[in-house]
């Protein structure tokens, strides 16, 4: 059992990502932050109507939850989230495999992924409106695309770094391509591969958010803007923190992975 | 003798019999980025008996680690071929084993599983994996260290745990770059003396890369010269020192008489090697 928290990249990086004592003061940052966010609102240093008080929030988000939409869109966002999520890991690793398999392949659409950081890859959601229909599959498949695009480049960097003392190991040893790749390409990369995987996640999040905000018919970025456009202030900020809770909630659990990975390449072992 | 055999042969791996290495009018070219061609080893026709210890010197950059992962198959000669047991060499051979120059531990697994690892990928059952990489930790002197990974330990103990890999796999041929590079001096002679102990339980055919040349006349039968640029083994001196030499051998006569000879050839050559490493910026050796 001790020797479960092995760090896959051991004196490489330190991407342990969020622990639970090192988040103590961060959630000390909050709770004083909504304090003063109470404080502020209830001597009205600001307009309530602008920045409504954290104890109103709470009281409409708690008939948005009880009564309201509430569980429908979030389980709405967070599906669509996780889809994209594991779609996109899976296509972004499968590219960037190939690409540092097929380096003239990888040399070819390496300008177009790099472009595509900068292109706000939002604009083609009637695009697949069109051919899909008004569903989760066009945020699905547009979150999945934000996604795949960090994680394939990262995994081909990560493979492309692997030292060739490595590769040749495997060769003198006469591994397969397939062992190769998962018994010591995938493992020496690892550090580059996760930083992309949580990088995935980020761009999914923002792109299913951003796009159930645009055109969609639930999901909690569509209920942000629907309330917002209905004027219920308060509802609206407590589906946007419901979002950062989600966000905040998918980082850390994609700060799991490299232990995962860990103990799993242990277990093969 | 019965005990060494049977320990060496071990039914999941193949047959530790030695096989002999010839190497047939090999030549490896390598182009570079100014257009022109670099001729790392150049029409090389040598042959290593079977069962026999040869250690290669030469300068830094003549082409003694391309010689010898051609040998492993790891590289394709651009003229000649390689044989080992007969065979021609085309791709690595589960019968060869490589210890690299480089460190080739991989970090993110423990000491343990790094010197199992070849035997896993070779499909040697669990148990008898770890009986042998016990065996093999300890004599490299790595025990109590099986848990620890790689980044933990210094550069000498990682070169060690690459050495126990390799030798758990009980190759017939075993391929040696600079090995011990990364080792202080004392542990240099003592893991000598294993792998020159080892050879000499099992005869594998052992081929070795150092730039020492002492450390060349003390574990090897055999000495080849190689020069610099173009690479060629411009000697083969045939070391006549007892079988159950150490270092008290190298204050002898005949221990300073194949020493000055073998100097005398690489000299000429790492001056050269040095000369050019002025200007491409590379750092020379010292015998
Ligand atoms: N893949 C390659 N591409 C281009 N040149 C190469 C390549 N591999 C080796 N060379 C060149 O071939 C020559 C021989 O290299 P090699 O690594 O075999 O030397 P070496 O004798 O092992 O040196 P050292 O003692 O420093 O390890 C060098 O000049 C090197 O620059
Ligand atoms: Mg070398």
């Amino acid at each position: 059992m001790a020797s479960s928290e092995v760090a896959p990249q051991a004196g490489r990086s330190r991407g342990r990502g969020l622990r639970l004592p090192d988040a103590t003061p961060s959630v000390l940052l909050v709770v004083v932050l909504v304090a003063l966010w109470q404080l502020g609102s209830t001597q009205e240093w600001w307009s309530a109507r602008v920045i409504p008080a954290p104890s109103d929030i709470w009281t409409v988000g708690r008939t948005e939850i009880t009564d309201g939409p509430f569980f429908t869109d979030a389980l709405a966002t967070i599906t669509a989230v996780f889809a994209s999520i594991v779609l996109g890991l899976l296509l972004g690793t499968l590219a960037g495999v190939l690409f540092w398999r097929k380096q003239t392949l990888g040399k070819m659409f390496e300008p177009y992924l790099i472009s595509f950081y900068t292109v706000p890859l939002v604009v083609f959601y009637p695009v697949f409106l069109v051919i899909l229909g008004i569903n989760l599959w066009p945020i699905i498949i547009l979150g999945s695309i934000m996604a795949a695009i960090p994680m394939a480049l990262n995994t081909w960097v990560g493979l492309s770094e692997v030292r060739p003392v490595y590769l040749n190991l495997g060769r003198s040893l006469c591994l397969s391509r397939w062992q190769t790749l998962r018994l010591i390409a995938m493992p020496a990369a690892a550090p580059m591969v996760l930083a992309g995987a949580t990088m995935a996640g980020i761009y999914s999040l923002i792109g299913v958010v951003a796009m159930e905000f645009m055109i969609a018919q639930s999901g909690l970025g569509y209920r942000i803007r629907y309330r917002y456009e209905s004027f219920a202030n308060s509802a609206m900020y407590f589906y946007i923190i419901a979002t950062l809770v989600i966000s905040l909630v998918v980082v850390a659990l994609l700060s799991l992975l490299p232990r995962l990975l860990g103990t799993s390449t242990k277990g093969r072992s | 003798m019965k005990a060494q055999t049977t320990r060496a042969a071990d039914a999941s791996l193949p047959a530790g019999s030695a096989a002999d290495i010839v190497i047939d009018n090999v030549s490896m070219s390598f182009p570079t980025q100014d257009g022109t061609v670099v001729r790392a080893i150049d029409h090389v026709n040598e042959k290593v008996d079977a069962g026999r210890f040869v250690a290669i010197v030469g300068p830094s950059g003549c082409g003694k680690s391309t010689l010898l992962s051609l040998i492993a198959g790891l590289q394709t000669p651009t003229s000649g071929e390689v044989r080992i047991g007969g065979e021609v060499v085309r791709s690595p051979k589960r019968t060869t084993g490589v210890v690299f120059q480089e460190d080739s531990t991989l970090p993110w697994k423990t000491v343990l599983d790094n010197v199992c690892f070849g035997m896993r990928v070779a499909g040697v059952p669990k148990r008898e994996q770890l009986e042998r990489a016990q065996q093999f930790i300890t004599l490299v002197g790595l025990q109590g260290f099986e848990k620890a990974h790689p980044p933990q330990l210094s550069g000498g103990m990682r070169q060690r745990v690459a050495i126990a890999r390799t030798l758990a796999l009980n190759p017939n041929a075993l391929l040696m770059d600079e090995p011990f590079g990364a080792l202080d001096q004392q542990t240099r002679l003592l893991i000598g003396a294993e792998v020159r102990r080892i050879w000499r339980e099992t005869h594998k055919t052992v081929v070795f890369v150092t730039h020492d040349i002492q450390e060349a006349i003390l574990l090897s039968q055999e000495v080849w010269v190689m020069s610099y640029r173009p690479g060629r083994i411009l000697d083969r001196v045939v070391i006549d020192l007892p079988e159950n030499r150490d270092t008290s051998s190298v204050g002898t006569p005949e221990f300073s008489e194949v020493f000055n000879h073998i100097w005398g050839l690489v000299r000429g050559e790492a001056m050269q090697a040095f000369a050019d490493s002025e200007h491409a910026g590379l750092a020379g050796n010292h015998g």
